[in-house]
């Protein structure tokens, strides 16, 4: 047979003929469709209220976002040392997010999370210094050291590490889910991605499956504006992540990611429903990424403006501020909490820096299980 | 499904009644593809078992590879022993990802079972043209922490499957469908696990051996029966598990031989024998008459028109000839 030549299928031009084109079909949608779009959007909302709020809860909060930011602080700190192998993936700005999400779920729910949950992490039990291990590349990581940097979860705290595929959690969190609902467990599975993992397949075609199963799991999307460099306008066009909701038939709620409290809410909403039989929900959470993508981007792409506005909302500072105006705390128990958080993360970073590298000797052993 | 009064079951048939079998013994083992439910999937191997087993433990789907791995993935941990069904081995492309990156080497990272079976029924000659003829085994080889089994007999497939779904890894099965109605055994399937990573010697001989696997076996077998004739003695080793890789049974034979050709189905380059080639080479040199020969298809993708796919894909004859140059030679 003789090579075939390339050849055009463009029709020719025809300047007298009227456009083809369809009118545009109108958008008839089901009372199904309408019926099935539940987003509440409290993103804009006044800092939620204390009044009524246990103290107890309100003290774990900030207990958790001070020890997260005093990690995430030690984790910069030793990032310019040079103890780190690579580099840092910062959570500042996101500690909100990930205390009042492990706050609202149970231990025996099922956590999936991404790059900046610390908190949520050490609120579930992880040992600081096995965090640092992983970006050190320690025997004492929970992987040992045959991986790193973010991927650290550990099964038997129900927490799951994550591959640097994101969101390829989302589908693992699925299955979990699936997993409580196939033995009749009273277990929800929390996954948690950032703004530009929505465009992935991962993403819509584990909403879309849990969705349809109605599986207990509850999607969150931590909107910090920016993935990498590319910027919300050019990730999508869809302008909010909790809309997406709606197309998948299941409930959305939009909070401010940097009120512990207003994520606390919305999580809490979430998983109450998938427990409780509701299926699934999508969360999202806006917030602003306060450090580059790592600690070796100094992120000047990103606009001044933008980084001063939300530099007015740390979530740490605004949380016990308000503690202390509602006297839940005083000031002498927060400079007493901060300085103990500091103290715990500096004897953390001392147990890992003199922990040992793994052996390789035994690199081969362990690719299959018994 | 393979009745009483029935005397002999295909390929197929015992792949169904492997899955049967494990689904009323293990509640913790269930299965999820496209279509697997109503439909009874696209070779209606669960035919009926939605009827049986109930919408709990056979799930049809939404159209969604990467999904479904993952979700096998996130089951597997929970503590389940999910099976996923690809409709035809082409689509497992779409699940490359979860595959590679969250299934096969999160026991290596952390400790923890996956065991998972992905079925997929593959390869050609059913004239299905390029994105239904694939033969994805080495797409996958490459990866630490799968296992790769294919079946070549009817009698092997039940027993491989059952190891399969009981073992604690992720493991590809691979069925060919060509075979799937083609092939049948007398009897019916033993439920009898057959240990992964091992060889099997279909056929004795002395003068050459043939190292293969799937619907290659039965080329082997029948080049071998032609030979015989002209006084050719063709030993047959059926690998069945293409990862583990049982070198020292094809090693033992090659070294009882001195003659050796690999026969596959997938594309030569990169394909299964040039590792099995070279790993005779590592292992029994010395014993060689003739270098190690590939018979595999050509290296392009499988067309659909049959004069063009028969041109691709091994043919009965050049096998032969093939065989009987390197043992002549």
């Amino acid at each position: 047979m003789a090579t075939r030549k390339r050849t055009s299928t463009a029709p020719e031009k025809d300047s007298t003929k009227p456009s083809t084109l369809a009118p545009p079909v109108e958008k008839n949608l089901s009372a199904e469709v309408l019926a099935a779009l539940d987003i509440t959007d409290t993103s804009m909302n006044p800092p939620a209220s204390l009044e009524g709020r246990d103290h107890e809860l309100l003290k774990k909060l900030y207990d958790g976002v001070v020890k997260a930011r005093a990690f995430e602080d030690r984790m910069h700190s030793m990032y310019r040392a040079g103890d780190l192998l690579g580099s840092y993936y910062s959570g500042n700005w996101h500690e909100a997010i990930s205390v009042g999400t492990m706050a609202a779920m149970e231990e025996r729910d099922y956590y999936c999370p991404l790059h900046r949950d610390v908190g949520g992490h050490l609120m579930r039990g992880m040992p600081p210094e096995q965090i640092m291990g992983s970006f050190m590349g320690k025997s004492i990581a929970p992987t040992g050291g045959r991986d790193g940097t973010l991927h650290y979860g550990r099964l038997d705290l129900n927490t799951y590490n994550p591959p640097s595929h994101i969101p390829a959690n989302y589908p693992v969190a699925t299955g979990m889910a699936f997993a409580a609902k196939y033995r009749g467990e009273d277990r929800v599975a929390v996954a948690i991605c950032g703004d530009g993992s929505t465009s992935r397949a991962d993403f819509h075609e584990s909403v879309n499956i849990a969705g349809a199963m109605q599986l207990p799991a509850v999607f969150q999307v931590q909107n910090n504006q920016i993935a990498m460099g590319t910027k919300l306008s050019m990730q999508t066009n869809s302008g909010s992540f909790v809309i997406k909701a709606a197309a998948y038939g299941i409930p959305g709620i939009k909070c401010d990611g940097t009120d512990v409290i207003a994520v606390y809410d919305a999580m809490k909403e979430a998983i109450d429903r998938a427990r409780s039989g509701g299926g699934p929900t999508i969360v999202e959470a806006v917030t602003m990424r306060m450090h580059g993508h790592a600690e070796h981007d100094g992120a000047e792409y990103v606009d001044p403006a933008l980084k001063e506005e939300w530099g007015k909302r740390d979530p740490v500072e605004l949380y016990e501020k308000r503690l202390i105006e509602a006297g839940v705390i005083s000031e002498e128990e927060a400079a007493e909490t901060r300085e103990a958080a500091r103290k715990w993360a500096i004897a953390a970073r001392k147990i890992a820096i003199t922990a040992p590298m793994p052996d390789p000797t035994n690199i081969e052993e362990g690719v299959y299980a018994d | 499904m393979p009745t009483e009064e029935k005397t002999s079951y295909s390929y197929l048939e015992a792949i169904g009644a492997a899955l049967a079998h494990e689904l009323d013994n293990n509640d913790d083992f269930f299965l999820i593809g496209e279509d697997v439910g109503a439909f009874g999937g696209p070779f209606k191997v669960t035919k009926g078992f939605l009827e049986k087993y109930g919408p709990r433990r056979i799930i049809d789907s939404p159209i969604a590879e990467t999904g479904m791995a993952g979700l096998a993935a996130g089951a597997a941990l929970a503590g389940l022993r999910p099976m996923v069904e690809f409709q035809f081995a082409d689509f497992i492309s779409c699940a490359f990802d979860p595959i590679i990156n969250t299934i096969a080497r999160h026991h290596w990272r952390t400790g923890d079972a996956m065991p998972i079976v992905l079925r997929a029924p593959f390869g050609g000659r059913l004239r299905a043209g390029p994105t239904h003829s694939q033969s994805m085994e080495t797409y996958f080889a490459h990866v630490p922490g799968l296992k790769i089994v294919m079946p070549g007999t009817a009698e092997d497939a039940a027993g491989l499957l059952i190891a399969s779904i009981r073992d604690n890894n992720p493991v590809m099965f691979f069925e060919n469908k060509y075979l799937y109605r083609r092939l049948s055994a007398q009897g019916s399937p033993s439920f009898e696990p057959i240990e992964l990573g091992k060889a099997n010697v279909v056929r004795e001989g002395t003068d050459i051996t043939v190292v293969t696997y799937s619907a290659g076996v039965h080329q082997a077998v029948e080049a071998a029966e032609e030979l015989a004739k002209d006084g050719i003695s063709v030993e047959v080793v059926d690998l069945r598990t293409i990862k583990p890789l049982d070198i020292e049974t094809v090693a033992a034979s090659v070294k009882k031989t001195s003659r050796a050709v690999v026969l596959h189905e997938a594309a030569e380059f990169m394909g299964m024998g040039a590792e099995i080639a070279a790993e005779i080479q590592k292992e029994a040199f010395w014993y060689l008459d003739q270098p190690v020969e590939r018979i595999a298809a050509k290296n392009t993708p499988t067309p659909t028109s049959p004069p063009l796919e028969d041109a691709v894909i091994p043919q009965q004859p050049e096998i032969t000839e093939t065989i009987r140059k390197v043992a002549k030679a």
